[in-house]
């Protein structure tokens, strides 16, 4: 008897696998353009009107810069300036944000390594859950703002203290959000695992923890925006160094045209980091980025 | 060979705040390669028999055999087809296939060709870099039985694979279903609701009763082997169908 009993499948299917290989439309090029062009018009309105509304390069009394003399102060900022200067910021821009950023990047890093295995037990396992989850629960209702001065106390006005503060707030959304990926993780995955033999551990590793990637993916966004917050903060009272030290200080000498370009810079580096993240996302989640194109 | 199962007068109570009671006396025995059909209505306790048998719920009273063995937890001498396929939507369905001997430990060298074979027998060799998402209802499915297969089971607990299907899809599936067995000669124990698929696929149905779930009468099919869809048709399919639903309207006439 024949086994092919292909053709009666009511959707023979390879067109719709290879109409998968690309599910982006030719259109979408002039989209792109259009959504570019949509997104950039707010943000120029609002430089153009504060532009304007400037007199003699100032708003307010004298208070707050308009847009130009702030891109002036961040040219020097960035690349220091012609001849004698006695701005103490001159050509310390790049220094100062790489300062933030590696702290970020430790702090961020240490809350995934202890935040996404923690999650996994307290989602995955009853007593793990027990024994951790209320102690989570408890602790994270303090502001990271809170442990400043425990973090002070502690490690000193050093780069460990800055890290400390980055990796407690970092670690709350991805724990949470890890253990609510392993919990709702659907029960006939985990059956057909433990009836293809697999034991606990293999179940962990190769169902609960792929099952929760996209929570896990959730809680990292949530947890890198709050790594930024927890960077400038730190640096801000902790720290002698980085983006958060320059913008009180550049304050407390009255340089507004500073402040300004300090915080563009650490807008534009929280939304650099973002999208490094939800690229990384698109690749490691690509069976769900089809599924989410189906539905 | 084996595959036998034995249910000996076992009861299923789920505890909660109201207490439901499942399965009531259910006493079955399967011989070895026989293709067994469980038919009633949703909720007469159907899948809970099929899960206690998988191991995947503990009986609350009686004795469950698998070849002799009390059934304690899931295993892969018992595959199991579910409804909606579970497959990993992260693995391709090659991987999906290998997963229960990769898990078990057992050696590359060992399964490759099998599974190789088992995914030509489904007809889906060109598809081994598909993911889960990128496959119709039918051919997850298809996936669904080779896996099961990759990992030669003593038995094949099927529950309602084909429920979710359209009619076309399923028709198919059915025949696929045939030919595998006829080849394979597993114990089949297969959960529906569907009259004709029972009669189509099944050496014996056991026709189930709701609240609480018991076998209410067993119904042996003699249709000649080896079946295909074409017996859909036939004289005397059509003669059990008559009697079934003669049967299972006296059966569920309070219900309805």
């Amino acid at each position: 008897m024949s086994l092919s009993t292909g053709h009666m499948d009511s959707k023979p299917s390879a067109s719709r696998v290879i109409g998968l290989t690309s599910p982006i439309p030719t259109a979408s090029g002039g989209r792109n353009l259009r959504q570019i062009v949509l997104a950039v018009v707010l943000p120029a309105m609002v430089i153009a009107i504060w532009q304007m509304a400037g007199k003699d390069g100032s708003l307010f009394g004298g208070v707050l810069p308009t847009p130009d003399r702030a891109w002036q102060a961040w040219k020097v900022w960035a690349f220091g300036s012609t001849g004698l200067s006695l701005n103490p910021y001159s050509g310390t821009w790049l220094a100062n944000l790489l300062f933030s950023a590696e702290r970020v990047g430790k702090g961020f890093l240490a809350a995934i390594v202890v935040a996404v295995p923690v999650g996994l037990a307290i989602g995955w396992n009853r007593v793990a859950s027990g024994a951790l989850d209320p102690t989570v629960q408890l602790l994270r209702p303090i502001p990271i703002t809170a442990w400043l001065p425990f973090s002070i106390a502690v490690f000193g006005i050093r780069d460990m203290g800055a890290v400390f503060l980055i990796a407690l707030g970092a670690f709350y959304p991805i724990v949470v959000n890890t253990a609510q990926g392993a919990r709702d993780v659907e029960r006939n995955l985990i059956r057909a695992a433990m009836m293809m033999g697999a034991g606990r551990w293999t179940i962990l590793r190769r169902v609960v923890l792929p099952a929760s990637l996209p929570s896990i993916f959730t809680g990292l966004r949530i947890g890198l925006g709050i790594a930024w917050t927890a960077v400038i903060v730190a640096e801000m009272v902790a720290v002698k160094s980085g983006l958060g030290y320059v913008l009180w200080d550049a304050y407390y000498v009255g340089r507004m045209d500073v402040v300004i370009a300090d915080m563009a810079t650490i807008g534009l580096l929280g939304l650099l980091s973002d999208r490094i993240i939800l690229l990384i996302e698109g690749w490691v989640l690509k069976w769900r980025r089809l599924q989410s194109f189906h539905s | 060979m084996m595959g036998t199962i034995a249910f000996e007068n076992v009861s299923k109570t789920f505890s909660g705040r109201t207490e439901v009671r499942a399965l009531e006396g259910i006493s079955l025995t399967i011989n070895e390669c026989e293709f067994v059909a469980l038919l009633g209505p949703s909720g007469c306790g159907k899948s809970t028999l099929l899960n206690l048998l998988a191991g995947f719920e503990k009986t609350s009273e009686g004795v469950l055999l698998f070849d002799g063995k009390t059934v304690t937890r899931p295993g892969p001498d018992r595959g199991v087809v579910f409804q909606e396929a579970a497959l990993f939507p992260w693995l391709n369905v090659w991987q999906n296939v290998v997963f229960g001997p990769q898990v078990q430990g057992i050696a590359r060298a060992e399964y490759e060709s099998r599974a190789r074979e088992l995914l030509k027998l489904v007809g889906l060799e060109a598809f081994a870099e598909a993911l889960p998402v990128q496959l119709s209802g039918g051919m997850r499915q298809r996936v669904g039985i080779a896996r099961v297969l990759a990992m030669s089971p003593r038995a094949l607990l099927m529950d309602e694979p084909f429920g979710a299907l359209d009619a076309q899809t399923r028709l198919s599936m059915q025949q696929l279903l045939l030919d595998v067995w006829q080849a394979l000669g597993t114990t089949v124990l297969f959960v529906t609701h569907d009259i004709d698929e029972a009669i189509l696929l099944s050496d014996r149905i056991c026709v189930m009763s709701a609240r609480p779930g018991r076998i209410v009468r067993t119904i042996p099919i003699a249709l000649p082997r080896p079946r295909s869809i074409a017996s859909l048709t036939s004289a005397e399919f059509v003669a059990y169908k008559a009697a079934i639903m003669s049967d299972m309207k006296v059966t569920h006439a309070p219900q309805t």
